[in-house]
């Protein structure tokens, strides 16, 4: 399953300020596959996402995707990796200055160098896709997080990614809204062949949506297995862990 | 021994640190450069016109009321101090012109634009940075120095030119006006030019061209610099008012020097 891959980080170390945070992670993603990123607050699993798309370095190992090594490409050849791997922050990360329409045509008028009106034109058509479409003239701050949240996906999706990158999505956002973007990630993968790797707290996000889950415990991947594994596993930390038990053998720096 | 290695340990990571934000510092200055000949489709629609707005023109009160105050102040001080001594006012004008033009007027409008200017840029940039803002330019295919340095560095440059421009004119009226009604210093023996060569209208310029130039870059830097969230802010704010001012204040010492130098001390 290694050698065939489509995301792989090997053996991949990062500290910050000589503290370390990944101490060693291993994971394989494949091609078309939802897979989910868990663990606590802290432990690496956003460090572990924005280091694919080299919005950060790692200190060591290495990090594939297609059968290219990213980690070490320059800022200036990582525009076409951007391209293909898209990313929804956790917070909407909408420009404020711009309208939702200039903030989706934003990727499409640099990456796909689109003229501007073609660019707003195209924006426009992704804002429909999510129900935005009405809203496409309004400034970010007019919005609540999760109209703000679909604007966010909606210029994530405009530039047809083949993977993309969910930091905590459905943080903030209220149930209805959570289902619907759990729906969206699943149908992203079902019906688009995106593969989707998600960073998430969220217990009926992650046994409603997951193909496999991998729990980041200690600067490594602890065991990564499907939603019913993950279930029925004996692992103490892990089970104290989807149990959300305050007290176990689980070690939480900072309680 | 343990105390004097951590010690030591701290002292060294401490010039690391300084080391590579220096480093980081000249980065952001040559990208800026380098920025400015890519082409302009690199930054948003109307950006310059807004900075330059928020620049120039929502300065304009701050640095007339300061700076005539300032001059006011001066001028007062300058004729008081004739006063006691030989109470001869003829060169109160043109000296203070001289002064003014060489260097308070660029110095002072530069010193005041570094905390207004310097303290909103950083403010802006470190909350996109802390709100992964700038993530999402650079996954959107954007350079954020184009983006969001570029456009104020222009924008600072002409706008710190001609509020110096107007600060130093407003500097010497309200000194002028305050030398009349004060000591009844003769308006025509104040507003005297003569002594103004062109030398010191070109120090000006290279003054608040200079000047234009550190304020954005250092702002721009200590915003990209900022971590973690609303305390990281404040700390890009406060280190972008005093790496501002500071970076006035030094680069007025070594081009007064070289001038000095490049004159024979005839300024």
């Amino acid at each position: 399953m290694t050698a065939r891959a489509f995301v792989e980080w090997k053996d991949v170390t990062k500290a910050f300020g000589g503290k370390p945070v990944l101490k060693g992670m291993s994971l394989a993603v494949n091609k078309g596959e939802v897979m989910f990123i868990i663990g606590t607050s802290g432990v690496g699993k956003s460090v572990t996402i924005k280091h694919l798309i080299g919005l950060l370095r790692i200190d060591g190992g290495e990090i594939w995707f297609d059968g290219q090594r990213v980690d070490t490409l320059p800022e200036r050849k990582l525009a076409p990796l951007r391209k293909r791997i898209g990313m929804v922050f956790q917070s909407s990360t909408l420009f404020d200055s711009m309208t939702l329409a200039e903030n989706v045509a934003l990727p499409l008028r640099k990456h796909q160098k689109l003229s501007w009106s073609a660019s707003l034109d195209e924006a426009r058509k992704r804002l429909e896709q999510v129900y935005m479409g009405e809203y496409s003239e309004r400034y970010p701050a007019e919005l609540s997080d999760g109209m703000r949240k679909r604007a966010a996906i909606a210029r994530t999706l405009a530039l047809g990614p083949e993977v993309v990158l969910f930091d905590e999505p459905t943080t903030g956002l209220d149930p209805v809204s959570a289902r619907r973007v759990d729906r969206l990630i699943r149908e992203l993968a079902e019906k688009l062949g995106v593969t989707a790797i998600v960073v998430s707290h969220d217990p009926p996000s992650i046994f409603g949506v997951a193909d496999r889950v991998a729990f980041l415990y200690k600067g490594v991947v602890h065991v990564v297995a499907t939603p019913a594994e993950l279930k029925a596993s004996e692992d103490p930390v892990v089970q104290q862990f989807i149990g959300g038990k305050s007290s176990g053998p689980m070690e939480t720096p900072g309680f | 021994m343990k105390f004097l290695r951590t010690r030591i340990e701290r002292l060294g990571s401490g010039v690391l640190e300084t080391g590579r934000a220096a480093v980081e510092l000249w980065m952001v200055y040559v990208g800026t450069v380098a920025g400015l000949f890519r082409r302009g489709k690199n930054r948003p629609r109307g950006e310059l016109a807004r900075q330059m707005h928020a620049i120039g023109n929502k300065s304009l009160v701050f640095i007339i009321v300061t700076l005539g105050f300032i001059g006011m102040v001066m001028t007062y001080e300058a004729c008081m101090q004739l006063s006691r001594i030989t109470g001869d006012y003829s060169q109160v004008g043109s000296q203070f012109l001289r002064l003014i033009i060489s260097d308070f007027g660029p110095t002072l409008a530069g010193l005041m634009l570094a905390t207004r200017v310097g303290a909103g840029i950083a403010a802006e940039i470190g909350s996109m940075k802390v709100t992964e803002q700038i993530d999402a330019l650079r996954m959107s295919g954007v350079l954020p120095i184009d983006y969001l340095i570029v456009p104020r560095f222009i924008a600072s440059l002409v706008m710190t030119l001609m509020l110096s421009v107007i600060g130093a004119t407003v500097m010497y009226t309200a000194g002028g006006l305050t030398a009349q009604y004060s000591f009844g210093v003769n308006p025509n023996l104040y507003f005297d030019i003569s002594q103004i060569r062109p030398r010191h209208v070109i120090l000006m310029v290279i003054k608040a061209l200079s000047y234009g130039a550190a304020i954005p870059v250092v702002a721009g830097f200590c915003g990209l610099r900022a971590r973690g969230s609303s305390e990281g802010v404040g700390w890009a704010t406060t280190a972008a008012v005093i790496g501002g001012s500071f970076a006035v204040i030094i680069l007025d010492f070594l081009i007064s020097a070289a001038a000095l130098f490049l004159t024979g001390g005839d300024l």
